[in-house]
């Protein structure tokens, strides 16, 4: 790999050992995946935010970096958190690790993480355009940032972001190559899609089969939402690792099929039908009996659209004894939410809005345990791949009305 | 002695008691943070530690929180003195580079045949070599 002339002075410890770190790493994960030279990023995504993933050692390494006066180079937002900095008790998160998380948090900040703790940063704020190079973690915005916004990262865990951020480069391979981002897989779309939820479970049965490959979708409106694009992306990245997809039509790589291949033929087509999205949703509903305790909706983040439509639904009402209701979102959207009085009839009905966290990055195990839930009602297929799993929650899988009725009635219907 | 070259990863000098496994190893459930014990089912070095040992195998394998346990481990004093992999995979890499553990890689012998567990060995991670006494 090349180097400039400031990379190697970075290399060689002229700039202190959290840099030279920084760029060890870079430099190694290049020279693995034969990159030919470190190119600029202009803001990076940062995973491993929350101790559930980072756990002692990565906050251990983040407070050293910045104690050793590690600066970020460039714009960082930060993904969840271990739970609601404002809530966790009333909802109960762990006491340990929100004091873990608290330094965790500490530490990004002080080299200049903006700590708005979300899995959806563009909707915050950080939105790279087309063809910016970037350097994102959380399978969701990756898949929604290489995407939808057309901007450039590859799938990068805890420690490589962290140095991307403290020397504001990354070597140069994958996905930011233009030969790495052509479609591979054409997918027909054969049947409606309504709502957000819809675009979830087409995900869902996409990802499986794909893999990491990169699929393209056909016969997708170019009316479709920010909030279905966002459900599709996530779940692209559960059931598989996609980390690009194209619309024909729609997003910004995919004007035509000729552009969107690279004037190369597809390597597989597959067909989208009614059936495929029937066993999809039969496959994501694991669940016994039919009563609800908990219902999440807002996996990835809601956004003040979906928090509105909730908000709607609820007005009036008031849920089941026994049944709680999270609608997960950043903070920033939750005051957008409590200026438009959504949040004020979230609450009468006995819902609430949870900020900085997510079932799948907080430390749900210490909150399903002491509410004593034993099942989840959602509309993301994301969290319906995870909660049996984690959590070993009967788990239900439906489109945002149905988890509506299921938080009044406490059944699933 | 004999000297065989290798790919510098990390820098230093670690010199100890070779530890060789002909399987991979994962950190991320694979070894114990305070004990440095190694506790996947099954896995040739199960119940021997990798402390102050001269850690030799293929390739690291499993999700990037590996990285973390490395640094962990090594925090807590269990850690490996050196690090030998056949081939680079990034989470051992990444891991030994934020533990500042010395590593190298590609060594240009078969170090499975010319290595047992117990030798003493040194790695020079500045220079790239391998030296056995």
């Amino acid at each position: 790999m090349r180097l400039t002339v400031d990379e190697e002075e970075m290399l060689a410890g002229k700039r202190g050992r959290v840099y030279q770190k920084a760029m060890q790493i870079l430099f190694q994960l290049g020279e693995i995946y034969g990159a030919e030279k470190m190119i600029p990023v202009s803001n990076v995504h940062m995973p491993g935010a929350s101790v559930i993933v980072a756990g002692k050692a990565g906050t251990r390494l983040v407070e050293e970096m910045a104690k050793e006066g590690g600066i970020f180079a460039v714009s960082t937002t930060l993904n969840p958190a271990a739970g609601d900095f404002n809530t966790w008790q009333e909802i109960g998160f762990a006491r340990e690790d929100m004091e873990l998380q608290e330094r965790l948090t500490g530490g990004y900040r002080e080299m200049g993480a903006v700590p708005c703790h979300t899995c959806t940063p563009y909707l915050t704020g950080n939105i790279p355009r087309k063809g910016e190079h970037v350097a994102w973690g959380e399978s969701s915005a990756i898949a929604f940032a290489n995407s939808v916004l057309g901007a450039r990262t590859n799938r990068e865990g805890g420690p490589s972001a962290l140095a991307a951020a403290l020397v504001g480069r990354v070597p140069a391979y994958g996905y930011h190559l233009d030969e790495n981002r052509r479609g591979q897989v054409l997918i027909n779309v054969n049947t409606e899609l309504n709502g957000p939820w819809d675009y979830g479970t087409l995900g869902y049965w996409a990802g499986n089969i794909v893999q990491e490959r990169v699929p393209v979708f056909k016969g997708i409106p170019w009316s479709v939402s920010l909030e279905e694009l966002k459900l599709l992306g996530a779940a692209l990245a559960s059931s598989g690792s996609v980390a690009l997809f194209h619309v024909l039509g729609v997003t910004p790589e995919a004007p035509d099929l000729e552009t969107v291949f690279g004037g190369s033929e597809p390597v597989q087509f597959l067909e989208y039908t009614e059936e495929a999205a029937v066993e999809t949703v039969t496959r994501l509903n694991k669940h016994k009996g039919d009563r609800v305790d908990l219902v999440a909706v807002g996996c990835p983040h809601a956004s003040i659209q979906e928090i509105g439509q909730v908000a709607e639904m609820l007005r009036g009402k008031r849920l089941a004894d026994n049944t709680d209701m999270w609608i997960l979102a950043a903070l920033p959207v939750k005051t957008m939410a409590d200026r438009m009085g959504y949040t004020k009839e979230i609450e009468a009905a006995g819902a609430q809005i949870v900020c900085d966290t997510c079932p799948v990055l907080g430390s749900t195990a210490a909150v399903v345990k002491k509410r004593g839930y034993r099942s989840l009602a959602t509309n993301s297929a994301k969290l319906a791949h995870y909660s049996p799993g984690s959590w070993n929650l009967d788990t239900f899988y439906g489109s945002i009305n149905r988890c509506v009725k299921a938080a009044l009635s406490g059944r699933w219907s | 002695m004999r000297a065989i070259k290798a790919r510098k990863v990390v820098g230093g000098t670690g010199r100890g008691e070779a530890m060789v496994s002909l399987e991979p190893i994962c950190f991320l459930g694979g070894v114990d943070v305070n004990t440095g014990m190694i506790t996947e089912k099954g896995h040739p070095l199960e119940g021997r530690s990798i402390k102050d040992k001269v850690l030799i195998f293929p390739i690291g394998k499993g999700s990037t929180g590996g990285s973390y346990l490395i640094y962990e481990t090594v925090c807590n004093g269990m850690g490996p003195v050196a690090v030998i992999n056949l081939k680079a995979d990034p989470v051992t890499v990444t891991g030994c580079i934020i533990s500042e553990v010395p590593m190298v890689v590609d060594p240009g012998e078969n170090v499975f045949d010319l290595i047992k567990d117990g030798d003493m060995v040194e790695v020079d991670g500045d220079a790239g070599i391998i030296r056995l006494e």
